[in-house]
């Protein structure tokens, strides 16, 4: 059972101090899907991903990877799985060659051949200092480090959120590459959610560290939709679908739901939503600016 | 692990090397000197109690060369101190880039990463603490032969307490770092620390390491146990009387001390020259004791406080 499952939380929860960082996480992510770990800033995506790796223990809960707990079983699930961090950590008075002596000389299934191809297609050399590149090529440094460890998990922390466009979707595209060439599983987090689709298949949202949507990106797209109709209250249609957010103006009424089965009421006109706008609910936000009603979510935004 | 541990250490093992580079560079052209000068004037007859007048002047006339440059050299009590707290950087320093993460998302555990780490940080030490003693006692090899081994600028540097006090300045840097993440503010606080430990021993402990011995002796001719030894205290008395007390010096052959009284019955703690090595031991046990508990501190907080 669990070896169809790359990661598998039950209840997981971490506190620091007084405050949780990630509270009662329950969430499984299938062997070669690619999934994105969406949330706002604070709302346990890094807590989570250190997790899974192993850099910090559960306050609560378990954690499985691969079916292996990654604190206990470390020496197993460590050559299985690589992180890249928000801040990519590297050691920036080496050199890119020295740095990949390190990745060979710390994993034992390093894959040298992959490594150099993929610095000599970023166009550059291994005689070239780490601390000199830029943001984005050290983005790329790590991300080679990551992939030339061969993992079967690849865990990527806000990989995108300090680059620029450009090396935003280089960098995205040498994940894919990866996912198509190795079919390894990834597990990205981000709050960003522009791009995630082009990637992505699985979808997690996160906010104030608990879970609020967790399933393949279609499913939730197709099951979605916005309701418009006269002003009235939701009720009749929260009997049957779950409503996401709700606002009124003085004679309409909008209504974002997850549809259980078809919406048959007449009254209400239907529209496809798209998973920027369904994020977007979830973690409480409103493009339009008016009073909003996400009871669990509403505190998020600040 | 070895490539790794070597590579991220290197800069800080190059310094220590440069610092003993040019330790050498003052220590031998001026041991050469002191050994040709002791070797020219005879020295060597005169390593007796009461070697007689012409070894006083020969002996005064190498101190009055030298004693100044010996006296000068106890500056070098500073090096073990700087040599272990330069050594922990490297180790610091990956906590405060945050590297240590790359570390531990590799495949290796973390207690193996500590483990490779801190073996080859103690390894480097212990290396470099032997280099020190080897040419500390070289180039004090003559104040060795007239002053002894217990004298202290002599016991500071020969012996084995170099090991002990490089090990408790690399912990001591280590455990701070380890709780701080800063590395030069660890490495500074824990110079100062190592100096003022090293001072409280000095002054303090030493002396109770291990338990002196008492003898008693009639008339100003010690008796040669007390050769070079290293003294307490003193009390002089004639028929109960005290005429005189002091303790800290040395019986040496230019060091003789009381009149000739009659009936005069001297009182002396000490230790003798055979208590070197287990006053050597039992303080580089102490130093490596604190070294060690300061170590397994540093990795314990490292594995279990670190995220």
């Amino acid at each position: 059972m669990s070896e169809t499952l790359a990661v598998r939380t039950s209840r997981l929860g971490k506190r620091y101090g007084s405050r949780w960082a990630l509270r009662d996480c329950t969430l499984e992510i299938p062997r070669g899907s690619v999934a994105a770990l969406v949330g706002p800033n604070g709302a346990g995506k890094t807590t989570l991903l250190h997790l899974v790796i192993g850099l910090v223990d559960p306050t609560d809960g378990t954690v499985e990877v691969f079916g292996r707990s990654p604190k206990r079983d470390a020496s197993e699930v460590l050559p299985q799985v690589a992180f890249v961090a928000q801040d990519h950590p590297l050691h920036r008075n080496l050199k890119i060659g020295e740095m990949l002596h390190y990745g060979r000389n710390l994993n034992p299934t390093w894959n040298q051949d992959l490594a150099v191809a993929r610095i000599e297609r970023l166009g550059l050399s291994l005689d070239q200092k780490v601390g000199r590149l830029s943001g984005g090529q050290q983005a790329q440094i790590a991300l080679t480090l990551a992939l030339a460890k061969r993992p079967q998990l690849l865990l990527l922390d806000e990989p995108v959120a300090s680059l620029d466009p450009l090396a935003r979707r280089e960098f995205l595209n040498g994940v894919m590459e990866a996912v198509v060439d190795e079919g390894i599983t990834v597990v990205l987090s981000s709050h960003i959610v522009a791009e995630l689709e082009r990637v992505c298949d699985r979808l997690v949202t996160l906010a104030q560290g608990a879970v609020q949507l967790n399933g393949s990106i279609a499913e939730i797209v197709a099951s979605h939709r916005v309701l418009t109709g006269p002003r009235s209250d939701a009720a009749s249609v929260a009997r049957v679908h779950d409503v996401i957010r709700e606002s009124h103006t003085e004679r309409q009424t909008t209504l974002l739901v997850r549809a259980n089965g078809h919406v048959y009421d007449s009254c209400w006109e239907q529209h496809e939503v798209d998973l920027e706008e369904i994020v977007l609910a979830y973690l409480g936000y409103r493009p339009g600016g008016s009073a909003t009603q996400t009871p669990t979510l509403e505190a998020v935004a600040t | 692990m070895t490539w790794v541990g070597w590579r991220l250490q290197r800069t800080e093992t190059l310094i220590v090397v440069g610092i003993l580079a040019l330790l050498a560079a003052l220590l031998v052209p001026t041991g050469i000197q002191m050994a040709n000068a002791y070797h020219r004037d005879g020295l060597s007859a005169c390593l007796s109690m009461n070697a007689g007048p012409t070894c006083a002047d020969a002996i005064g006339s190498f101190r009055a060369h030298f004693q100044s440059l010996l006296d000068l050299g106890s500056w070098f009590n500073l090096v073990p101190g700087l040599i272990g707290v330069l050594l922990a950087a490297p180790f610091i320093l990956e906590l405060e880039h945050g590297t240590y993460r790359l570390a531990w998302t590799q495949s290796i555990t973390r207690r193996r990463w500590l483990a490779g780490k801190l073996g080859m940080l103690v390894a480097a030490t212990l290396v470099a603490a032997g280099a020190m003693i080897a040419l500390f006692t070289w180039w004090r090899a003559s104040s060795i032969h007239l002053d002894g081994r217990l004298d202290n600028g002599n016991y500071d540097f020969t012996g084995t307490v170099i090991l002990g006090y490089t090990l408790f300045a690399l912990a001591l840097a280590l455990a701070l770092g380890a709780v701080w993440r800063r590395a030069a503010a660890s490495l500074a606080v824990a110079f100062v620390g190592y100096f003022v430990t090293r001072i409280l021993v000095d002054y303090k402990v030493r002396d109770h390491l291990v338990a002196p011995l008492k003898a008693t002796f009639k008339g100003a001719q010690p008796p040669s146990v007390l050769y070079n030894a290293h003294i307490l205290s003193i009390h002089g008395d004639v028929h109960g009387r005290q005429v005189a007390s002091g303790g800290g010096f040395f019986f040496s052959a230019t060091k003789l001390a009381a009149p000739n009284m009659q009936g005069l019955v001297m009182h002396v703690t000490y230790q003798p020259q055979s208590q070197f090595w287990p006053l050597q031991l039992t303080e580089t046990g102490v130093f490596v004791g604190l070294a060690a508990a300061l170590l397994a501190f540093a990795a314990w907080w490292t594995s279990t406080r670190t995220t």
